[in-house]
């Protein structure tokens, strides 16, 4: 099912929490919503869920192209994952899957059989199938997101959305849950939504991520296109670490080679397109001395300031890289930019 | 439970890590707590039964069922008199029993209903005056009984600002309700006792208690209800549950356990009320409730009596202790399980 929102506003006390969103999600995608916490990511899931209502007036929620504006939360046909699970702590593992099914008009109501075959089968899916007869406090956060997951599932949802799924869970297991989450939704196709402030999991998982801050949606874009090509300084930002030049520098010399147009311009450049030589052979370089050097497992960061303003540049390197310059920290070396990405001021953050 | 795998030795009673303190103190302050429980409640509560035992089983049985003479027995005037004053006295305390008992049948459900309401109307939602609306149910805990008592006297009295209206309302004793038949009309019931007026009557009684246990249900629930939020609701009603069946399946499962305590608490409280009772119930001896009947029997300086019925109650607060330790070990289960989930990896 497709989702489309239009012109979508939420306040709260006075406070904007969505400001006139525009987004539309195409049938069977998986979509992250990311951003910085308070940016309105899990209010635009809420509403969409209809947990929610966006300000009156404020445009419709298109639902396969029906306004599901008014309709209550139940008739949505969502599947909603909480960040706290909200798994029934009263009900055992089955129980909780069944809920959904227990839970229909006595006319549509499955059989007992067929609610048995189902919960299996949903369990089955999310490899809890030995964990049946166990209670939500017997398992660990993985497994109850899993159930939280097959619970919503059993219903047979159209949309499937996802408020910080993994939030509560350590980097591990996070990582486990993002590529069985990946696999799952290759296998079931269901349009699913994804909030999340984690940039590394929005673009390991997701087909297109829509970066949002302070209620506006900055960028919609595939993974790639929000890496290789921020569309404003926020987006650039918020995905990974980077350095920064203002502008042009006065003395004539030009900071980098793209710089802005404008002297209140910036530049931005990944600390792994920073390149260290040894030699300034055709002139480009610029001087810089080393101030720091830290090992981050497979890279190094290398901690340098400018001899010509004294202002601090990150650098990455890899262990080979590494290895094969000698770096120690006080050498004086040259640094070159890679793919650097300039934005005129008139975006202010 | 000690076997369990998942159990964090950190929980529970004994394993938590005490602060260190210097020995002294801590057998100072144990021994303070023992002295001050001992002086204030073993002490009086074995008091009551001991005086209510003073003059021997038989005695502490004819408050309640005045022995018979034996058949055929030839009683002289004084000893008849004495019979018949036994038995309307046993009579008296029967009927303060029943009082008590139906007073409790009627206010515990109301207050069950109305604590619920109150809790999730101010922890499930975020609305003007919340807090206001919480201090208000916290009220009569801090309003003198007795005042509580005189606020219904002077709304529904004879000179109250409802007076006129309430001392003419007519109103059918429930437990007067009997078995009519169908002969007269299609309804089979009837009513056989009606009341006039308010102010009184039972119907003040319990009112003045509803009055003074309704923040029991409520007060018990909401921190409970206020920790666990509504996600499991909104994912209930998000699976397509209706309203009625996410509380039935999912609210009402979580808050059990505060609720029975609540209804403990209030039950209690509902027996034992003196002060609201006693300006309204007019002190007839139909209006007796339990702490009224005792009372009048110290009054009438039959002070065996007055400790007989009085250990009733302390017997009652008994039970209710029992019951509330059992509900507090099993909330606090409950609780403990919840905690080791989210230490769990």
């Amino acid at each position: 099912m497709s989702i489309e929102i239009i012109g979508v506003s939420k306040t709260f006390n006075r406070f904007k929490a969505l400001s006139n969103v525009n987004f539309k999600v195409e049938t069977g995608e998986l979509v992250s919503l990311l951003g910085p916490s308070g940016c309105g990511k899990t209010t635009l899931l809420r509403v969409i869920a209809g947990m929610e209502a966006a300000d009156p007036g404020s445009g419709p929620i298109l639902f396969d192209g029906h306004d599901v504006t008014c309709q209550e939360v139940g008739k949505r046909r969502i599947g909603f994952v909480f960040q706290s699970y909200a798994l029934f702590k009263h009900m055992s593992v089955f129980e909780n899957v069944a809920f959904g099914l227990r839970a229909k008009p006595w006319r549509q109501r499955p059989r007992e059989a067929e609610i048995r075959a189902k919960v299996g089968e949903l369990l089955q899916l999310v490899q809890l199938q030995n964990f049946a007869q166990r209670y939500p406090s017997q398992l660990s956060g993985g497994q109850r997101q899993r159930v939280a997951l097959a619970r919503a599932l059993a219903v047979e949802p159209s949309v499937l959305l996802l408020d910080e799924p993994f939030g509560a869970l350590d980097a591990t297991v996070r990582r486990e849950l993002r590529r069985w989450l990946r696999k799952l939704h290759s296998k079931i196709h269901v349009t699913t939504i994804l909030v999340t402030h984690d940039q590394e999991e929005a673009l390991e998982v997701s087909d297109r991520v829509a970066v949002m801050n302070e209620g506006r949606i900055e960028q919609f874009a595939s993974p790639e296109t929000i890496y290789d090509n921020p569309a404003n300084p926020f987006v650039f930002k918020f995905l990974g670490s980077y350095n920064l030049f203002h502008g042009r520098k006065p003395n004539g010399s030009t900071a980098v080679a793209a710089s802005p147009s404008s002297a209140n311009g910036v530049t931005f450049v990944r600390p792994h397109d920073v390149e260290i030589r040894r030699e300034n052979t055709d002139g480009s370089g610029i001087a810089a001395k080393i101030s720091h050097i830290a090992f981050a497992g497979s890279s190094v960061n290398v901690e340098l300031a400018r001899i010509d303003d004294q202002a601090v540049v990150d650098a990455a390197l890899s262990m080979h890289a590494y290895k094969d310059l000698g770096l120690k920290p006080d050498d004086k070396v040259f640094i070159r930019l890679r793919n650097t990405r300039s934005f005129d001021d008139d975006y202010v953050i | 439970m000690a076997g369990a795998p998942h159990q964090n030795p950190t929980m529970g009673g004994t394993g938590k890590p005490a602060p260190p303190t210097h020995p002294l103190v801590r057998r100072v302050t144990i021994a303070v707590t023992v002295l001050f429980l001992s002086v204030f409640i073993v002490v009086p509560v074995v008091n009551v039964f001991s005086q209510a035992l003073s003059k021997g089983f038989d005695a502490y049985a004819s408050v309640f069922y005045a022995a018979s003479p034996p058949e055929g027995a030839k009683l002289s005037p004084a000893e008849r008199r004495k019979l018949s004053s036994d038995r309307s006295q046993a009579e008296k305390t029967w009927s303060s029993i029943r009082l008590t008992m139906g007073i409790a049948a009627v206010v515990v459900p109301l207050n069950i209903v109305f604590g619920l309401a109150a809790a999730w109307s101010v922890t499930k939602f975020r609305f003007k005056g919340r807090s206001l609306l919480i201090t208000l149910i916290d009220l009569p805990f801090s309003v003198s009984p007795v005042i509580a008592g005189l606020i219904f006297v002077l709304l529904l009295g004879r000179s109250g600002v409802f007076g006129p209206w309430a001392s003419n309302l007519t109103w059918p004793d429930p437990f007067s309700l009997h078995w009519r038949g169908f002969a007269q009309e299609w309804w089979p019931f009837a009513f056989t006792q009606s009341f006039t007026g308010i102010i009184f009557t039972p119907l003040a009684i319990a009112l003045a208690s509803i009055f003074v246990t309704f923040p029991f249900v409520a007060r018990s629930l909401i921190p409970l209800m206020d920790s666990q939020g509504s996600d499991e609701e909104v994912a209930a009603l998000s699976l397509g549950a209706s309203g009625w069946r996410t509380f039935r399946t999912v609210t009402l499962p979580n808050v059990k356990w505060a609720l029975l305590y609540g209804v403990i608490l209030c039950t209690a409280r509902v027996f034992g009320e003196f002060g609201a009772v006693s300006v309204v119930s007019g002190h007839t001896d139909a209006n007796d409730t339990m702490p009224l009947r005792i009372e009048k029997l110290w009054n009438e300086y039959n002070n065996q009596a007055a400790f007989t019925v009085a250990s009733l109650l302390a017997l009652l607060a008994v039970v209710t202790l029992v019951v509330q330790v059992l509900v507090e070990r099993k909330t606090g289960k409950a609780a403990m399980t919840e905690v080791e989930g989210v230490d769990m990896p």
